[in-house]
């Protein structure tokens, strides 16, 4: 509870909960007043009846809350997911039309899940953080917050659900867990591991693309003021353009792709495909080998048909994957870096080949083979002078892990998705709450059955071609692939079962999980199955 | 208002629901076994039939389904049908794990246990991603000479088939000392465990080898194997070449000495792997004169020898229960790994679980029957089956006839240990192929 920075009204909530036997009531906070207008939603062919209340609260985080005129009394609050914490000019893929930073309240993953679940009574609640970036702890007073004052307004609320994706996902599983009582329920949804498990994902991507292709990009240890913005900016023109030639490389000769004119490496690593370059950076990171386009199973029809997807589809898939990691890689070093005053990412003892693993062997043909790795890996050793380790300031990184750690203490039914092949918050976070709460079983912390994980996986072969052969770019989204990529049925599905939880104490039985997901393809349930952990957890 | 759950409610609760657990767990586990019902036993696998590895093996699923229907034709197994239910992997590891939680997955497949699985990479992706280990699910008789899924610790359910690649390499280098001593020898591997396995089996053995090359799979073109024939083309005398890759790599090298007119300047080794004349001559359109005189190691008899037991009996179910596919060492091998696979559900007793099944081929495994002509080596500490080599020569209709005319046998194992001479006797086959042991 120490690490929350909670007011003082909250703090007596807090203190209160966990002596309290009966109900406690809450001080009312000091807040801007409510602005709420009764209007109409349109929800399929339904027009739903609402009262929408817009405020501030306490920390100046705008929130929302909706009530349908339906309500069935479960109120369900949701923390968004990490936002910039910098206003950005027009960067493409990044921010094709430029950004201001957004503080705008979200009450659901988006506007037609919204509509749904207000159509079926339940009332929805979210806030936009005040600031923006890694902002774990104000995340949670905030929802913490929301819940409070929807409380107040709506006596009727019967049961919450704090739900949210990715840090928002963290954020409510960091709610339920520091306050006991406050929710009935937790859906998180791709959630994300710690700040420290997290940049070190997309770090280690960073470095190793500095080191093999590109050392102009800075990567760590920004600037103070503006001069720190502009390395910033400069550096995600950097990762962009180098990412680009790569691309460029692949397109011409997929088979033996050659290094960026950017790259240093010795000639003898430059004999080696690029493809494997860019593929071992992805394995040593933990970088999923699927991605929006490419599946690392199919090949065009000829004689490329099972090596595309051997040796080419699985570098292309980190290529994919990788430029987005890389570039919150960027943002997140220089947001995390002024929020905690140092550079974060360390790297100064890390033993790549012992990350590879057993990704040295299944992927050893898309590797170039051992003799190849072990070269790439050798140039990545913090005996090559050429590759500079990472030396993080300890001030910053302690105050980085003050904020709350998640322990795995589940008292409320909780429900939680995640995607086998998420490039941000890659599937290793759900299985760490997995394994932090069956650790806290073990030590009689919290009770068996209070969590349920549902996995999104992308079907086994989808990556289309043309009749030239080349890699065609879905004009969807590949579910089970990307961040935070669900459908709206299957976060509906989510919801439902949280909510029902709510309502019961428990996690619904298999029977009914499988008849909410049963029209999910994608879905699945398997408590033996276990997604590597990111790899700052191996 | 917020409300704060009763304590005390909750605590009763609790108690009344871990009073409930207590009692619940004193009664008799009621849960069924995956995949085994009162009249079937579900089997899954998953191994390429597409792409070039499907040309090399994809024989195998089709072979093991024969055999399952013959047995299915004949009783089954304690009166429970065999189904094989197939995934196309393509040799592709990615494609593997997902084929194989499918056939994993109670709302998937479902299957009992998983037969006959091929590849390294494949494999090794496949059993960590659908959690074979967590879920216990025995994973028998996978196809690969890799060392590594011997170790229990990692592979706790596996038991693989073939002698390891560190065997082969072993036994290979007291041949090739023995038979060829003096000429130059060079090596063509792949760059994975298959060759690191071979070259340190090579080194273990005491060979000299004169020039190493490794490629990664999927690597080895036709121009790399001309470029490469044409430097080893240098070697003086008559070099002993061995080949230790896949069959589509095999005859990638063999159709570049074709072209080149180098067919007879090498002394061709083919490893087990890499080395199936019918597959090299009828899939990969290599021609027979190249590989009359081509030696290669194997365990089994030759697959056009009618007058072994096995072979003859294999045929006649081939020829019914898998029609239209011609007989080779891969359909062999299939239908071999099912007849284990019939001898370990039998051994596992008629109340079938799968600990009852690992823990079966742990004790009786070394004792089953089948075509191999080298002992079976599985025990509480040996998961890998068989554990020698004999040497043969190729003639030009692809039968794999004993070097020297006299059929010599010899084990090892995957470390330093001795190659020894064997004197194993096949075990007689059981009465039309099918196993009575229990």
């Amino acid at each position: 509870m120490k690490n929350l920075k909670l007011t003082k009204g909250l703090v007596a909530l807090s203190t209160a909960a966990l002596i309290a036997v009966f109900t406690v009531a809450v001080p009312t906070v000091a807040r801007a007043a409510d602005d709420c207008q009764e209007t109409t939603i349109p929800s399929g062919i339904k027009v739903v009846d609402i009262e929408k209340c817009t405020g501030t609260d306490m920390n100046k985080s705008k929130y929302e809350i909706i009530m349908p005129a339906k309500f069935n009394g479960t109120l369900m609050v949701y923390s968004h997911g990490i936002r910039y914490n910098v206003n950005l000019p027009a960067i493409p893929v990044v921010a094709p039309k430029g950004s201001l930073i957004n503080y705008a309240p979200e009450v659901a993953p988006s506007e037609e899940v919204a509509a749904a679940l207000l159509a079926q009574g339940f009332a929805l609640a979210g806030a936009g953080v005040q600031n923006q970036g890694w902002n774990l702890e104000e995340s949670v007073e905030a929802a913490l917050q929301v819940i409070t004052i929807a409380r107040d307004k709506y006596p009727k609320v019967g049961k919450v659900v704090a739900w949210g994706n990715s840090l928002g996902g963290l954020a409510s599983q960091a709610l339920a867990e520091q306050m006991p009582g406050a929710v009935d329920a937790v859906a998180p949804m791709c959630i994300a591991d710690s700040a420290q498990a997290e940049i070190t994902y997309a770090g280690d991507f960073l470095w190793g693309m500095k080191q093999f292709f590109n050392p102009a990009i800075k990567g760590t240890n920004y600037s103070a003021g503006q001069a720190g913005y502009v390395e910033m900016l400069t550096d995600l023109g950097t990762v962009l353009t180098t990412f680009q030639a790569l691309q460029a490389s692949i397109t011409v000769n997929p088979a033996a792709p050659e290094w960026p004119a950017t790259s240093t490496v010795p000639a003898a690593l430059k004999a080696i495909p690029v493809r494997s370059a860019i593929l071992l950076l992805g394995l040593i990171s933990g970088v999923p080998t699927q991605s929006n386009t490419y599946d690392a199973s199919s090949g065009p029809a000829g004689a490329l048909e099972t090596t595309f997807g051997l040796a080419i589809s699985p570098a292309l898939a980190v290529l994919e994957n990788g430029a987005q990691a890389a570039v919150l890689a960027v943002i997140a070093n220089y947001d995390m870096e002024l929020r905690y005053g140092g550079v974060v990412f360390d790297n100064s003892k890390t033993d790549y080949a012992k990350r590879l693993g057993d990704d040295s062997d299944i992927f050893v043909a898309a590797l170039t083979g051992k003799t190849a790795t072990a070269g790439m890996l050798g140039y990545l050793s913090p005996l090559n002078p050429a590759a500079p380790r990472v030396t993080a300031n300890a001030a910053a990184v302690a105050k980085m892990n003050s904020v709350y750690q998640l322990q795995g203490k589940i008292e409320v039914p909780t429900i939680q998705i995640a995607a086998t092949a998420d490039h941000i918050a890659p599937a290793g976070a759900a299985q760490y709450l997995k394994n932090q709460y069956e650790a806290s079983i073990d030590i009689k912390t919290s009770k068996s059955g209070k969590l349920l994980t549902i996995w999104n996986k992308p079907a086994a072969e989808y990556t289309t071609f043309s009749a030239a052969g080349s890699p065609v770019a879905p004009t969807g989204v590949t579910n089970g692939t990307q961040h935070c990529n669900y459908t709206t049925s299957q976060i509906l599905a989510i919801a439902k079962l949280a909510a029902s939880a709510a309502k019961t104490g428990k996690i619904p039985s298999s029977t009914a999980v499988k008849a909410a997901i049963k029209n999910e393809p994608n879905l699945f349930v398997n408590p033996n199955f276990a997604p590597p952990l990111l790899k700052f957890r191996q | 208002m917020i409300r704060i759950k009763s304590m005390k409610r909750v605590s009763i609760v609790s108690a009344v629901i871990a009073a409930g657990a207590m009692v619940l767990t004193t009664l008799p586990a009621q849960a069924a076994t995956p995949g085994v019902t009162a009249s079937e036993i579900k089997l899954g696998i998953s191994s390429p039939t597409s792409g070039s590895a499907g040309t090399a093996y994809g024989k195998i699923p089709g072979a093991m389904k024969a055999y399952f229907s013959y047995i299915n034709a004949n009783g089954g197994v304690y009166g429970r049908k065999i189904t094989l239910i197939h995934r196309d992997d393509k040799y592709l590891p990615v494609l593997a794990a997902t084929r194989t939680t499918q056939l994993v997955l109670p709302d998937g497949d479902g299957v009992f246990a998983l037969v006959g699985a091929l590849g390294t990479a494949t494999h090794t992706k496949a059993y960590k991603a659908a959690s074979l280990a967590k879920e216990n699910v025995p994973d028998l008789f996978v196809n690969t000479g890799y060392s590594g899924f011997g170790d229990t610790t990692k592979y706790p359910t596996t038991f693989t088939v073939l002698p390891s690649y560190a065997m082969e390499a072993k036994i290979m280098s007291k041949f090739i000392k023995e038979n060829f001593a003096g000429q130059a020898v060079a090596l063509i591997a792949q760059d994975d465990e298959f060759g690191i396995d071979g070259v340190s089996g090579f080194k273990a053995g005491g060979l000299t080898i004169a020039s190493t090359t490794l490629y990664p799979q999927s690597s080895l073109t036709d121009a790399r194997a001309k470029s490469l024939l044409t430097g080893l083309g240098a070697l003086a005398g008559k070099p002993v070449l061995v080949m230790m890759g896949t069959t589509d790599v095999t005859a990638t090298i063999l159709k570049a000495a074709e072209s080149l007119k180098l067919e007879s300047k090498f002394t061709w080794i083919a490893g087990s792997v890499g080395g199936d004349a019918n597959t090299l001559v009828g899939g990969f359109k290599v021609e027979p004169a190249t590989i009359n005189g081509m030696l290669a190691a194997s365990f089994f008899p030759d697959a056009k020898d009618t007058k072994d037991e096995y072979v003859s009996q294999f045929m006649k179910i081939n020829a019914k229960y898998n029609k239209g596919v011609s007989f080779d060492n891969v359909v062999l091998q299939g239908m071999n790994s099912a007849m284990l696979t019939v001898q370990a559900l039998r051994a596992a007793g008629k109340n079938l679980t799968r600990e009852g099944l690992i823990s079966a081929i742990e004790n009786k495994g070394s004792k089953f029957v089948g075509a191999g002509l080298v002992p079976l080596n599985y025990s509480a500490t040996s998961r890998v089956g068989y554990n020698g080599y004999w040497f043969g020569q190729l003639n030009a209709s692809g039968e794999l006839k004993p070097f020297g005319g006299k059929l010599s046998i010899f084990t090892t194992d995957s470390g330093d240990g001795a190659i020894q001479a064997s004197n194993f006797k096949r075990p007689t086959m059981p009465k039309n192929g099918i196993p009575t042991n229990s």
